[in-house]
């Protein structure tokens, strides 16, 4: 070994340098993120979630979800589509040219120039910028996940298994908490070929008193308790509720913008 | 073969001989090396960190940021709405008892033509009128004097389109030509003025 010195600084040079690629450089580069502007919008993005729900974040933790579920959409591609909005004063000419243009599937310059004739035959057009993906097919968001979606997160739980669907956007695919209580109650009375195990410990299943509880799951009767008993959430399936609703990663940002349709927040909830 | 290394005499360690790279191991080499950087250029977005796959560069990313049409005028409408007339018209249209009436539904809002309407935030508005069948008798600054045409166009626009309102858009070149006629007026409006000029 009479080189033992040059190959020991040889390795300390490879540890080194995958340390500050792996380690050193995304902290300098993402470290110090803060809130950023939604697209479009004077709204911030992310909020930081409620009380209840960052401790549903722990309850998550606990129970190893993310062994089955991944907090990560990925995209592969985005395209334009133009969309007619007006058809202007001569909607026969209008009409003629749209149906001779290809409005789908096309690249910015393509949508750009198509919106371009549409607009020079007195028309009005804009142009919508959609990601696509599978798992954006399979209606896990509206875009991919970025640095900013996991500001919050104490521990980040990407999940790198996926028996579960992606959870990333899944308070705007299942806003209802019912529904998710019913899920974790019992997986298979809501979805019929859930592999996930049911997490009855997150409930207690009691006598009713003198009046039934206010939040006691209305259950099928495959999978209701025994006569005159009530299935009730522990804090921590309420918790772990408010969890899952506040996963929410459909807001455009500039890193990874989408046209967002129905802009306005005012619309009244479901 | 001649360069190969003699074998070694028992007892002793075994050695290697020096030679030369072949040529062609320095081609393949070289050619990986140039396949990669193409490969770096098209996929790195130069370790830039908003670009994300799958955009391949800072320039592409910007290209897709959504910017025509109605949808991104309404947008910034609200952007500024939200930051100068939100305070006291909400940012939910409603208004504030006692202090601005309400956009959501009103008829100077939503009237057929903006002409009135746009007045309003140039001009600035004071005395009694109504609102949705309520009377109000407050004063309003020329809140939109200091807006650019787009901007103010943007935000009439957008409290023209939402909270249900539904009626046509303004565009900067009708909020040029009230600003035009305005030029040198300094008088606030009033209800009779208003209703004096077309709708």
């Amino acid at each position: 070994m009479k080189n033992g010195f040059v190959i020991f600084l040889a390795a300390f040079g490879v540890l080194l340098m995958s340390w500050s690629t792996f380690v050193l450089l995304p902290q300098l580069q993402l470290g110090g993120a803060k809130q950023v502007a939604v697209l479009n919008s004077s709204d911030v993005y992310p909020v930081n979630r409620p009380g209840e729900a960052n401790q549903g974040l722990q309850v998550y933790r606990a129970n190893g979800c993310a062994a089955c579920h991944t907090e990560q959409v990925q995209q592969t591609g985005v395209v334009c589509e133009v969309v007619l909005t007006s058809a202007g004063k001569n909607p026969s000419v209008v009409s003629n040219l749209v149906a001779t243009l290809k409005l789908r599937s096309l690249t910015e310059q393509e949508a750009e120039a198509a919106a371009g004739k549409i607009t020079a035959a007195g028309g009005k057009a804009e142009t919508h910028v959609i990601a696509t993906g599978a798992d954006i097919a399979r209606g896990w968001g509206l875009r991919r996940s970025v640095a900013q979606d996991f500001l919050y997160d104490n521990l980040v739980q990407l999940g790198s298994l996926r028996v579960g669907p992606d959870l990333a956007d899944v308070g705007r695919r299942r806003p209802d908490a019912n529904w998710q209580l019913l899920h974790l109650y019992a997986p298979k009375s809501v979805v019929e070929n859930s592999a996930m195990p049911p997490f009855r410990y997150l409930f207690e299943t009691k006598k009713i008193g003198a009046t039934p509880s206010p939040d006691a799951l209305i259950l099928k009767k495959e999978f209701a308790p025994a006569a005159g008993y009530e299935v009730v959430p522990k804090p921590e399936a309420k918790k772990l509720v408010a969890y899952l609703l506040s996963l929410h990663t459909d807001v455009p940002l500039y890193d990874a913008p989408f046209t967002a349709l129905q802009t306005s927040t005012n619309a009244p909830a479901k | 073969m001649s360069n190969e290394p003699k074998s070694p005499g028992p007892g002793t360690e075994p050695t290697a001989s020096r030679s030369h790279l072949p040529m062609w191991t320095l081609v393949v080499l070289l050619t990986l090396l140039y396949l990669g950087s193409i490969y770096f250029d098209h996929h790195s977005g130069w370790f830039d960190k908003q670009v994300y796959s799958p955009y391949g560069t800072a320039a592409e990313l910007e290209l897709y940021q959504p910017k025509s049409g109605a949808a991104a005028a309404a947008a910034q409408g609200r952007k500024v709405y939200e930051s100068i007339c939100g305070t006291c018209h909400g940012n939910d249209g409603l208004g504030k008892p006692g202090q601005a009436p309400p956009l959501a539904g009103s008829e100077w809002v939503i009237a057929k033509g903006h002409n009135r309407l746009a007045h309003i935030p140039l001009a600035g508005i004071s005395g009694p009128l109504s609102v949705n069948g309520k009377e109000w008798n407050m004063a309003m600054a020329a809140m939109g004097a200091a807006l650019s045409d787009a901007d103010l166009a943007n935000v009439l626009t957008y409290i023209r389109g939402s909270w249900g309102n539904k009626a046509g858009e303004v565009t900067a070149d009708d909020i040029k030509g009230i600003r035009a006629s305005l030029a040198g007026h300094s008088q606030t409006m009033t209800y009779d003025m208003l209703m004096a000029m077309p709708e």
